[in-house]
């Protein structure tokens, strides 16, 4: 019988029932960190293989973004980095963190994410962060365009 | 590490951009490439089209004055004759239009101080390239001709009592002709004053008030007396140079007392003004960082220093050779090392224009800047604003009148029109917000209590929003964001138009807390006109020929709207000229903007057959095409308020065969992202003859004559609960 008041079926990652703070530190690094490492236990071979790229792809857009940091990038290879980046991290969540938020932010329902709504997370967060860093960097006049 | 997008790529895409725009519109000073030349040689005239703006001139000198102009003259019996002026906008001012780029334009004014022609050389402008033809621009410089340079002339009506003469508007391209306004009276009064058409600024000069402290160079530079110009290499468009600057320059105010002699020592302050008749003004420079010179290397024996000027309101004063002291010592303790260094005299009168130590100022440095994308060269200037401290001044600072900003002036004369629109949106997010009041009073053969306000919105966003204020929000304006985030985001480019402003707070707030439904399914002036003609189709009698795509089919096609939008995304990264164009797979432009009659026929066909589709099918467009649509729907993934659903929902197919959305899958689950939030399905959720849970519940108890409870916020009969019997009172 499936839960018509959902979009997707109820999940329960495993903070849900954590206090408030331990709640918001649980998501935040959720937010940051797409690698999960039940779910790499629990993986076969190709799967696994596929998060080890993504870890050096992750490391990748790290030196990216202190290359940034040092003035050594410019705009189109940092927007370049980013999207290539969020491309893959949708992959590796949709592994090893397959849920998002359902309703008000600051609640506690979580789904099972599709393939869009991972999209649409990944693409709505990392727009944030980029913009964040962005105009970090620009305002400390490490970033010229 | 470098990475930039290759230079061929670029080109190609405006190639593409170009010979999409060739047979549409005559574009002709879009983007145009203007000759280096056009803004630096003396001899304007043989690289632009002078004798177009003022006609009968049949030679021209050289540029003059400050700011430049040329004169144009006439031969008339053997006669040399004063004809007019010329000038070239960007020489005078910079003031940006829509794109925040200036448009150049060339004008000409006849001798007695009325235009004679404007030509524009080049413009930016998006809305001009595709919509608005360029001809409607033209038109509207015609509106100048025979008009004196004087006189108050402004965009809008015309108002005799107040001596303002209007000009018509460009509708859809408000802030353009304003800005274009701008930028014809302040370059024709900068050239009348000068040759004395107008009356110059006549300014106050300064009572300045001695107060005898002893200055050190850290307190100059806090109490505002010295002031600092720094040009990073990168703003001239040189690779950074570890953090080395251009050039970085100190500059301050040399006749008030304590200042002067705080710099130069006594003895040399008294020196200097000694030389100084009471309108002439000292003003110090040194250079503490850079290589460049800001005498300019050019410099020879009677000539001008063409790299720095100061500027007092419109009017500019320039440095001669005469006109330059030597700065031997600083001598302020803490004063920075410096390598070059200079005292400039400003002399009003040699110029016809009054400079007061009182007002505030700007120190220029004149750069070149090179663009890395296409080589060419343009005009930079760079500078600092001086006022003198208050309390150098006899009864402080004078007060100033600023002008009014662009933005500032739209928000004021469009002020009733703000006001009903920020009302309407307000008021449709009140009504949303009371809905289940709305959809309990309805029922699934009466939903007049929701239709009468969402029909009402609808009628008033397709007339008022859309065809009168030519408020239809575009995904243009998000790539537009997204370069801005990027490049420069300056909140007076969104400010000056002030409903595209204001929508778009409003579209924000309620994509997070609602999703997207409410904007696209109330407000969006097209979506509303597709599903009006919709409704209309079914109303005068069309309802048989209506259908919905079967799901399976519907559920591949939704995702186009990604797709294009996606596309879009990627294309404005290499070109925001070719996203724009390729923007126009939204029809808007076309519906609301330019007008279904007045496009050329691809445009219109394309925009008349998704309306004329709209009639049989409920808003096609909105479901497989639009990249806004897509956009909005993206973050309605995470709106904080979704519709409500009961367990039943999993087997009923009541609301999913309703949803005109398509939203509802076989599950009785909502897809957020495509639901418009016509609360269709919310009338049947409380609706006890409709939901048919509810109504085997109403049946049953009818049949057992059991009270009716009222239904809760489950969407179930509130449970009757036995009240237990009161306790037998104890003995
Ligand atoms: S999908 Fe597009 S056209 Fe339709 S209502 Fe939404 S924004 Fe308007
Ligand atoms: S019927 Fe319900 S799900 Fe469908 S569009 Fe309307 S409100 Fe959304």
């Amino acid at each position: 019988m499936v839960n018509p008041t959902m979009p997707t079926d109820p999940v329960e990652p495993p903070y849900a029932a954590s206090g408030t703070l331990g709640l918001i530190a649980a998501e935040l690094w959720d937010h940051l960190w797409p690698w999960s490492r039940a779910a790499f236990a629990g993986q076969k071979a190709h799967w696994r293989a596929l998060q080890a790229a993504g870890l050096a792809l992750a490391a990748g857009a790290t030196l990216m973004w202190v290359l940034a940091a040092m003035g050594r990038l410019e705009a189109g290879a940092i927007i370049g980095w980013w999207f290539g980046w969020s491309v893959f991290e949708v992959i590796v969540r949709l592994g090893s963190k397959p849920y998002v938020k359902e309703g008000p932010w600051w609640g506690r329902r979580y789904r099972k994410a599709g393939l869009m709504d991972m999209v649409c997370y990944v693409g709505f967060k990392n727009l944030l962060i980029g913009a964040t860093l962005f105009i970090a960097l620009k305002s400390a006049g490490l970033l010229v365009l | 590490m470098k990475m930039t997008i290759p230079s061929f790529l670029r080109s190609l895409c405006t190639a593409i951009a170009l010979s999409f725009a060739a047979p549409t519109v005559l574009a002709d000073a879009y983007n145009a490439r203007l000759p280096d030349e056009i803004n630096s040689a003396p001899d304007l005239c043989s690289y632009a089209p002078c004798a177009e703006v003022l006609p009968g001139a049949t030679a021209f000198t050289e540029r003059k004055g400050r700011p430049f102009y040329v004169e144009g003259y006439a031969e008339r019996e053997g006669k040399r004759e004063l004809v007019g002026y010329v000038m070239l906008s960007t020489d005078i001012t910079d003031i940006p239009a829509y794109s925040g780029k200036p448009v150049i334009t060339l004008i000409g004014m006849d001798a007695q101080g009325h235009f004679a022609g404007v030509k524009i050389l080049k413009h930016s402008e998006p809305i001009l390239l595709l919509g608005i033809p360029e001809s409607a621009m033209v038109r509207f410089n015609e509106q100048y001709l025979g008009k004196f340079v004087g006189s108050n002339i402004e965009v809008g009506r015309t108002r005799p009592g107040e001596d303002v003469i209007g000009l018509d508007a460009i509708s859809g391209a408000t802030v353009t002709v304003i800005a274009q306004n701008q930028v014809m009276m302040t370059s024709g009064a900068a050239v009348a004053r000068q040759v004395g058409i107008l009356e110059p600024v006549v300014r106050e000069p300064a009572r300045l008030k001695e107060t005898g402290a002893t200055l050190d160079w850290a307190t100059l530079v806090r109490e505002g007396s010295v002031k600092r110009l720094t040009v990073r290499p990168e703003q001239v468009g040189l690779p950074r140079d570890g953090g080395e600057p251009f050039i970085d320059l100190w500059f301050g105010y040399l006749n008030q007392p304590d200042v002067g002699r705080a710099i130069l020592g006594e003895g040399a302050w008294r020196n200097l003004m000694a030389r100084l008749d009471d309108t002439e003004h000292a003003i110090f420079v040194i250079r503490s960082g850079g290589q460049e010179s800001f005498k300019g290397s050019g410099f020879v024996r009677g000539g001008l220093y063409d790299r720095v000027q100061i500027r007092q309101g419109s009017d500019t004063f320039t440095f001669r050779d005469l006109d330059y002291y030597n700065l031997y010592n600083v001598a302020a303790a803490g004063a920075p090392a410096y390598s070059e260094s200079a005292i400039f005299i400003v002399r009003p009168e040699h110029q016809g224009a009054s400079f007061s130590g009182a007002y505030p100022w700007k120190f220029v440095f004149l750069g070149n800047r090179v663009d890395r994308a296409t080589g060419q060269r343009s005009f930079a200037n760079f500078d600092t604003e001086f006022w003198i401290p208050a309390h150098y001044l006899e009864g402080g600072r004078p007060v100033i009148r600023k002008p009014t900003p662009t933005w500032l002036r739209v928000w004021q004369t469009r002020a009733l029109e703000i006001g009903l629109f920020a009302t309407l949106l307000v008021t449709v997010a009140a009504v949303y917000a009371n809905r289940d009041r709305l959809t309990r009073a309805s029922t699934h053969k009466n939903k007049w209590p929701v239709n009468a306000f969402k029909y009402t919105a609808w009628v008033i966003s397709i007339g008022y929003v859309g065809f009168y204020l030519m408020a239809q929000p575009s995904i243009t304006q998000v790539l537009t964001w997204f370069h801005a985030l990027l490049f420069q985001w300056t909140w007076e480019l969104f400010l000056t138009d002030p409903f595209i402003f204001l929508f778009w707070i409003f579209i924000i707030v309620t994509v997070f807390l609602w999703g997207r439904g409410l904007f696209c399914g109330w407000l969006c002036p097209f979506g509303s006109l597709s599903e009006l003609l919709y409704k209309i189709g079914g109303w005068v009698g069309l309802k048989r020929y209506q259908f919905k795509l079967p799901k399976p089919l519907h559920d591949k096609l939704k995702w186009v709207k990604y797709a294009v939008f996606f596309g879009l995304l990627a294309v404005s990264v290499l070109s925001m000229t070719l996203a724009e164009m390729l923007a126009e797979v939204e029809p808007f432009k076309t519906t609301f903007l330019v007008g279904l009659f007045n496009r050329s026929w691809p445009y219109t066909l394309f925009a008349a057959g998704l309306l004329g589709l709209s009639i049989f099918i409920e808003r096609p467009f909105c479901k497989y095409l639009c990249p806004l649509g897509a956009a909005l729907a993206m973050p309605s993934t995470f709106r904080w308020f979704g519709l409500k659903r009961k367990q039943e929902c999993d087997s009923c197919k009541a609301c999913a065969v309703g949803c005109g959305s398509l939203a509802i899958d076989k599950d009785g689950r909502i897809d957020q992202r495509e639901c418009l939030l016509c609360l269709d399905c919310m009338v049947l959720y409380t609706d006890d003859h409709g939901c048919p849970p509810l109504a085997q519940e109403r049946k049953r108890r009818t049949k057992a004559g059991l009270p009716l409870t009222p239904i809760g916020a489950d969407g179930y009969y509130i449970p009757i609960k036995p009240v237990a019997a009161a306790k037998p009172a104890s003995a």
